[in-house]
């Protein structure tokens, strides 16, 4: 897409929202990285970018798959504005604590995904938020 | 220079329960070169496909294979948890007095071991044969 290009949600005013459910095992991640390339490059990310969020989801899936309960799914929600992809990832868990924070996968996440956040609910379902921006400076 | 012939090693029967195994995308080969033993990786190294990796680097190190090269340059995937095997087989050979280098010229992999400060820790060759030169250096 080219960068004079607006998304359907820009040309809507409604914003794009695509949610991927898939059982939570490992077997499905390269899904869900394929999903997250493609829905970058309607964006019009540059490559690096694109491979920076296909990581950090990948980081934020397998860190959640640690935890989750036998049997339920995995549930990606994307968010895309103009320049800026949100995408929320989260389990239902067997314990109902955030991943922790000192790990490689968490540094990985931290680094590529621009912000990053999780949090968990009473009920056990955990989060990990990523918000990823599109570099502002793009070359003619 | 001893050439022993290589194995292919598919992991998809590792990981049965899935509709999704067969495509599994990691295929490991392994060769000894001059002493060292290169281990060639093609495919997506993720938290699905990792374990294969550990249980070759394991096998290896039981047979005596202490001086490992792990030539990456066909990897098109890498996450934390390759980091985290790597780090394991590292620490495994070094138990031995052995030694584990990698072999990868690709940029986008190469940032990931940047970013979680693994630079420091592996030796990284742009070829085996570099791995091979750098490894007599050490002798």
């Amino acid at each position: 897409m080219s960068k004079d290009m607006a998304t359907p949600a820009e040309l809507s005013g409604v914003r794009d929202t695509v949610t991927v459910r898939l059982p939570a095992t490992s077997a499905y991640l390269s899904v869900l990285r394929t999903a997250t390339a493609g829905l970058a490059a309607r964006l019009d990310f540059t490559l690096d970018e694109i491979e920076d969020l296909r990581i950090a989801v990948d980081e934020a899936c397998a860190m959640l798959l640690t935890q989750a309960e036998p049997d339920v799914d995995l549930q990606c929600t994307f968010e895309l504005h103009g320049d800026a992809m949100r995408v929320a990832v989260s389990v239902r868990t067997l314990d109902g604590s955030e991943p922790a924070r000192g790990t490689f996968a968490w540094t990985v996440l931290n680094s590529l995904a621009g912000e990053v956040d999780a949090h968990a609910s009473p009920d056990g379902l955990v989060t990990i938020e990523l918000h990823k921006r599109r570099e502002q400076t793009r070359s003619a | 220079m001893v050439e022993c012939p290589g194995r292919r090693v598919a992991p998809r029967q590792q990981f049965r329960g899935t509709a999704l195994e067969e495509s599994v995308d990691l295929h490991l080969d392994d060769h000894t070169e001059d002493g060292l033993t290169v281990v060639d990786v093609e495919g997506e190294i993720d938290v699905y496909t990792a374990p294969k990796l550990r249980e070759l680097i394991i096998e290896l190190v039981n047979k005596g294979n202490f001086h490992l090269v792990v030539n990456m340059e066909r990897v098109e995937f890498l996450d934390s948890t390759g980091l985290g095997v790597l780090v394991g087989g590292l620490k495994r050979v070094r138990a031995h007095e052995g030694s584990l280098q990698l072999v990868c010229t690709q940029e986008r992999i190469l940032k990931i071991f940047r970013i979680t400060g693994l630079t420091k820790v592996f030796p990284i060759h742009n070829s085996v044969e570099e791995a091979k030169e750098y490894a007599k250096q050490q002798k």
